[in-house]
This record gives structure tokens, C-alpha cells and sequence, in this order.
């Protein structure tokens, strides 16, 4: 049995875990911390679990907490992810890693310096889709690979992800981590440069940017486009995507990870749903989370990987505040 | 009745000249080509005479020049046909340089003849209505608008398609259509980023280019000639009220399998949208209606060269390794 604990239910995604390791029989919700304690008793009670007023209650050793799941808001990610690291607890970051890269490389220091590992929270590396996608470009099934046009658009999430002072930006620093990650993973290759469009264009009234199209460099001439719009109307069938194409000089492969659906139309409200099916990533994450805890292994998705994705997001505005192409690493 | 002189006697020239021979209003005379076998198939199926001499294209009993040459030939052929008088029509991409463009664009105004080009998305009933959706307000202010358009690619590898000098690659020779499109929709764009992979013709020609609108609005056009099946289009328009939204391969109205191969297993697949009258038709007509009546055609030559200017600045972009060209 793995005894994780959740920290923060401010990340909608905290619920998909939750619910995920609902269904993990070796896997158990072992305590709640939240800064807002409404929301953490409520969820503590929903999936029957403890909850407590703060993370040194939360760590203390007869709980027995060996993972924290990090679902706070974006620019709280670093002050959770130290808590746990300080009590010698493991943890799942959610993602994006931070919303700077000095507070990136603090998390991961910290992290280091504790002996704990951190795992950042990409789950389309567990849709099979994408797994094999890589595989077959790893294993040079489609030759080298030229370009890649990446989409990760949704609808507009709404609450703090539209507070650029709780999650470091809007849509382009919540949606190019998930693809970027992916994309980096597949090539074993990093962003040298990128250039962004980036603007507010869907709801004028937002403080945050709603619209975001990449260009991006990676270091051995491939080049990939990354749709991270949150342009997916309010009456979307589905909460958005996550896909690639992928050109090479032996091939090309089109991924589109959560298109499996069966169409549902509901007169009564006017309602036309897509109801999906097909593999939960979630679990597999959670899983393996709970798999390195358990054996020591080193965890498949470092906190490294969780930087370099974000970075591409910094360097997108940066491009999007200069007008030019951003060179990457940062300086 | 206009007198019809087909110039370049390839895949569009036999296209449009079937298109002119089935209007009431025009007839076929001449087919011109430089290969002497490529413009005697096309003048012999049309009933038409067949010549390799230029000169003939100038003669006074044709009304109307139909260019469909290769791309950097476009302009020497409308600047000799507007100085003859003629009437013409010039496939797209209009010309290869923006200084030929401006050229052809003198020489017709000079010469106040009746000039097209073949932007025929203009008449593609999905990108009307699309169109016609964006300007009537139901998805409100167009945020980011995406299009794809994905062929193999076209004419074999030793085509002159496959030669970037001369067809500047999918980008300009396939993807202006969107950008034409996008242009009519959105308005004048501000400046442009691509990247791309020319220097890989043949076998592959892949472009991804980004145009930021003066309206604010965001574009990404993918055009590909990297591809190994059926020809398709899509676009997704996405704005502050709403989201407009195509797929060519779901619209097929008519699939056919043909049975074939020596256990009658291979198939030959076709998907198609049989129409009354094809978009390249509608095209033809619209041209032959402007030009009985000296009317100004739908796509005048400003917005063809408008688009030129687009497709050049993505090549620009793309062979400077990635630089924000502002038009």
C-alpha cells in the first residue's frame, strides 16, 4: 500500500487523481491539506480521507504520508512542493513545474537536497496513443522527422488560471507543457528557439492572454507548431484536445489522444456531448508515481522535464512581448 | 461568343479549357504549349488548332489569353497579352516576384483589359459560407483561424513543382489558397513567421506558417505535399461568439470502391462531392461574365498579388531559419 496525500484542491485535475486512485486498489488517499480549508474538508470527506490544517500536521510521521500530490494553484506549486520535500516526502507536481525558472530550480534543488524525488504531472506520456507515436519515432520508423504541428486547445477553464498572479500567465503557459513535453520525449531533443503569437482575443475582458500559436526550433532541425488557444467555445462536445502531426522523411503519423467518443445528443437540455472512452492516463501516472516511491526507481518524468517545458512557455512570451524569435535555454 | 486561347497545356490548362468549351459564351480556339505533343492532345480532344509559336496567342481573333504555364512564366505571358489587347486569366499563385507582379498588374491597367486570377477557393461553396458566416457576426471576432490543405506531391518528382526556384514550393504554389482566403475574410495581414522544408523536394514539401491579422486575429496555415494519401482540406475558425469548423474528408457525399487486382481484392477508393457545376467551372463562368460585360472580376489583381506578398514573406521567413517578416 502506497500512502499519498493531496496538497491543495485548486487544480481541477486534483479530482481526475483522486477518482483515479479510487480505482488503485495498492494505492490510498492518506490525508487533505488545502489553504482553503472549506474546500479541503469537503473534499477530504468526499473521497474519505483526513483532512489537516497544515502541511507539518499533514507530515507528521504516524500519518505516514511517503507522496504528496502538488495540485495547488500554478505560483503555489513552490511552496507545497518545499513542504513535502522538507518531510522527506516524495512528490507529483502538477503542471506547469513553476511559473519562473528560478522558482523551478529551487523546487528541484530542494527536492535533490532532501533525497526525495520529484515527478511532474504529464500524463499523455501514458496515453498509448503518444507511447507508441514515440515509439515508432524513436525506433526510426518514420525516418527523421521534419515537423511536427502540435494542438492543445481547450475551453477557457475560468477562476485562477485566469489570474496571471496565481497561474504566471493564461493560456499559453497552461497549454504548451503538455505537447512540448511530449514533443522533447520523442526527439530526445530541446527547443533552441521559439516565437509566439500570443494575445487576448477571445474574451477581451480577461487579464490573461486566451491565444497562443508556437513556432519552435528543436536542436537537430526538426521544426513544430503548438496550438495552445483556449479557442474551444463554451458548447464544445468535449473539453478540448491534444494533437500532433508528425511529418518524416519515411512517413507521417497523425495522433489525436482523446478523440475516442461516442456521440450523444440530449434534446431535453440541447446538449451535444461527445462521451468518452479509451485509456486513463491518469491512473497510469499515479501508478507509476506510487511504483517509484515503492521501488526507488528513478521516476520516468524528472523535475528537469517539467523546467524545459516550461521554459519554452517563458521563452513563447517573451517572443510575444519583443516581436522576434527567443533563443533557448534562457539567459 | 469570346475566342478562347489556352497557354500551357498541363493538368489546369486541360481543366480549364473543358470548363471554356462547355460555356455558351466561349469557345476553344488554341492551345499553345512549347511541347508540341502536350498542346496537340489537349487542341485535338477540344477540336481546337495546336501550336508551339507564341505569336499565334497574340493573333486578332482571340478575345481571351488562359494562362496556366508554369508559375515564373505568368508574368512575361500576361504583360505580352495585355500589350496584345487580350483578356486574361492567370492561374494562381499570380507570379513568382512580387516585381512581377506589380509588371502585370501595370501592363493590364495600362492596357484596360479584363484580368483574373485563379483563386478559385472563391467558389468552393464551404469557404463562401464560411466566409459568409465570419462577416455576418455569428462566432464574433475571429481569435486564431487554422486551415490545412494536404496533397501527395503533384506532378511526379521531376515536375517543375518539385523545383523551388520555379514554384516556390507547396507554400506558394498550394497553401496561397488560404492565404487568399484568409485575406478575403480577415482583411490586410500585418506580418508573418514559417518554417518549412523546401530544400526536401522531392519527395517532401511541408510548410507551417503563422500570419498575425490587423485585426488582431491569429492564422496558421499548414500546407503539405509530404503526404501519401487522399487530397483534403480543413479549417477551423475560432472566434469570441463561436467556432466554424471543416473536414473535406467528411463531407464526401459519394464513396466508391471498384474491385480490382487478381483475386479481385485490391480496390481502387474514391471519395468525391459530385457538384452541378465544379468551383473551377463556376470560376470560368464568373471570368467569362466579367469579361462580356467589363465588369471588374471578383478577385481583382491587387488582392492576387496581396496574397503573393503573404506566400513570399513565409518563404522569406522560412529561408531566413525562422524571422518575423512585416508586410
Amino acid at each position: 500500500m502506497t500512502r499519498l496525500a493531496i496538497m491543495s484542491f485548486a487544480h481541477l485535475h486534483s479530482d481526475f487523481y483522486a477518482g483515479a486512485i479510487a480505482g488503485l486498489p495498492e494505492i490510498e488517499i492518506a490525508g487533505v491539506w488545502d489553504d482553503n480549508p472549506q474546500r479541503g474538508e469537503e473534499k477530504a470527506a468526499h473521497y474519505g480521507t483526513r483532512f489537516f490544517a497544515t502541511p507539518e500536521e499533514l507530515f507528521a510521521p504516524e500519518n505516514g504520508i511517503q507522496g504528496a500530490i502538488v495540485t495547488s494553484e500554478n505560483v503555489h506549486h513552490k511552496r507545497d512542493v518545499l513542504a513535502a520535500a522538507q518531510a522527506g516526502v516524495h512528490v507529483l507536481c502538477e503542471k506547469p513545474i513553476s511559473v519562473s525558472m528560478h522558482d523551478a530550480q529551487v523546487m528541484i534543488d530542494a527536492c535533490e537536497q532532501a533525497g526525495v524525488q520529484l515527478m511532474i504531472a504529464f500524463p499523455c506520456r501514458y496515453s498509448p496513443a503518444a507511447q507508441r507515436l514515440m515509439t515508432m519515432v524513436q525506433e526510426g520508423e518514420l525516418g527523421e522527422i521534419l515537423c511536427i504541428k502540435g494542438t492543445n486547445r481547450g475551453e477557457n477553464p475560468g477562476g485562477w488560471f485566469n489570474d496571471p498572479s496565481l497561474a504566471g500567465g493564461g493560456t499559453v503557459i497552461d497549454h504548451t507543457v503538455h505537447v512540448v513535453d511530449v514533443m522533447r520525449t520523442m526527439l530526445g531533443q530541446e527547443v533552441v528557439k521559439v516565437y509566439a503569437e500570443i494575445d487576448t482575443l477571445f474574451d477581451p475582458s480577461l487579464p490573461c492572454d486566451d491565444a497562443g500559436v508556437l513556432t519552435m526550433n528543436f536542436e537537430g532541425g526538426c521544426v513544430a507548431t503548438l496550438d495552445a488557444s483556449w479557442s474551444r467555445p463554451d458548447n464544445y462536445p468535449t473539453w478540448g484536445d491534444v494533437t500532433m502531426a508528425v511529418i518524416g522523411t519515411g512517413g507521417n503519423a497523425w495522433a489525436d489522444l482523446f478523440v475516442e467518443h461516442v456521440d450523444a445528443w440530449r434534446p431535453a437540455d440541447g446538449t451535444y456531448l461527445w462521451e468518452p472512452y479509451g485509456h486513463d492516463a491518469n491512473a497510469d501516472l499515479i501508478a507509476d508515481f506510487a511504483r517509484c516511491i515503492q521501488t526507488g526507481a528513478p521516476v520516468p518524468i524528472t523535475g528537469h522535464d517539467g523546467l524545459k517545458a516550461m521554459e519554452v512557455a517563458l521563452g513563447a512570451y517573451r517572443a510575444a512581448e519583443t516581436g522576434e524569435p527567443v533563443a533557448l535555454p534562457l539567459a | 461568343m469570346l475566342t478562347v486561347a489556352i497557354c500551357g497545356a498541363g493538368g489546369l490548362g486541360r481543366n480549364h479549357a473543358e470548363n471554356y468549351a462547355a460555356i455558351p459564351d466561349a469557345e476553344v480556339a488554341l492551345v499553345f504549349d512549347v511541347v508540341a505533343d502536350a498542346a496537340a492532345a489537349l487542341a485535338d480532344d477540344l477540336d481546337a488548332r495546336a501550336t508551339t509559336d507564341e505569336a499565334d496567342l497574340w493573333a486578332d481573333d482571340i478575345d481571351v489569353v488562359v494562362i496556366t504555364t508554369p508559375t515564373p512564366f505568368h508574368a512575361d505571358y500576361t504583360i505580352k497579352a495585355a500589350q496584345a489587347g487580350k483578356h486574361i486569366f492567370c492561374e494562381k499563385p499570380m507570379c513568382r516576384t512580387m516585381q512581377q507582379g506589380e509588371a502585370m498588374l501595370q501592363a493590364v491597367a495600362d492596357a484596360g483589359v479584363t484580368f483574373m486570377v485563379g483563386h478559385v477557393l472563391r467558389f468552393f461553396p464551404e469557404y463562401v459560407l464560411a466566409r459568409d458566416l465570419i462577416q455576418s457576426g455569428e462566432i464574433g471576432q475571429v481569435g486564431v483561424a487554422r486551415t490545412s490543405r494536404i496533397n501527395t506531391l503533384p506532378g511526379g518528382p521531376n515536375s517543375w513543382f518539385c523545383n523551388y526556384e520555379l514554384s516556390g514550393g507547396v507554400t506558394l504554389d498550394m497553401t496561397i489558397h488560404d492565404f487568399d482566403w484568409l485575406l478575403w475574410t480577415l482583411g490586410p495581414a500585418r506580418r508573418v513567421y514559417s518554417v518549412g522544408v523546401p530544400e526536401r523536394m522531392p519527395p517532401i514539401d511541408y510548410g507551417l506558417t503563422t500570419i498575425r491579422f490587423e485585426s488582431g486575429a491569429i492564422a496558421h496555415c499548414e500546407g503539405s505535399w509530404a503526404d501519401l494519401g487522399q487530397f483534403r482540406t480543413s479549417f477551423d475558425i475560432a472566434g469570441s461568439a463561436g467556432l466554424l469548423r471543416h473536414d473535406s474528408t467528411q463531407m464526401a457525399t459519394l464513396q466508391t470502391q471498384i474491385r480490382g487486382g487478381a483475386e479481385g481484392l485490391a480496390a481502387v477508393q474514391v471519395p468525391e462531392s459530385p457538384a452541378v457545376k465544379s468551383p473551377y467551372l463556376l470560376e470560368d463562368e464568373h471570368f467569362v461574365q466579367c469579361v462580356i460585360e467589363g465588369r471588374e472580376p471578383a478577385i481583382s489583381g491587387d488582392e492576387a498579388l496581396a496574397a503573393v506578398e503573404v506566400a513570399l514573406a513565409a518563404l522569406a521567413s522560412n529561408e531566413a531559419g525562422g524571422k518575423v517578416v512585416q508586410l
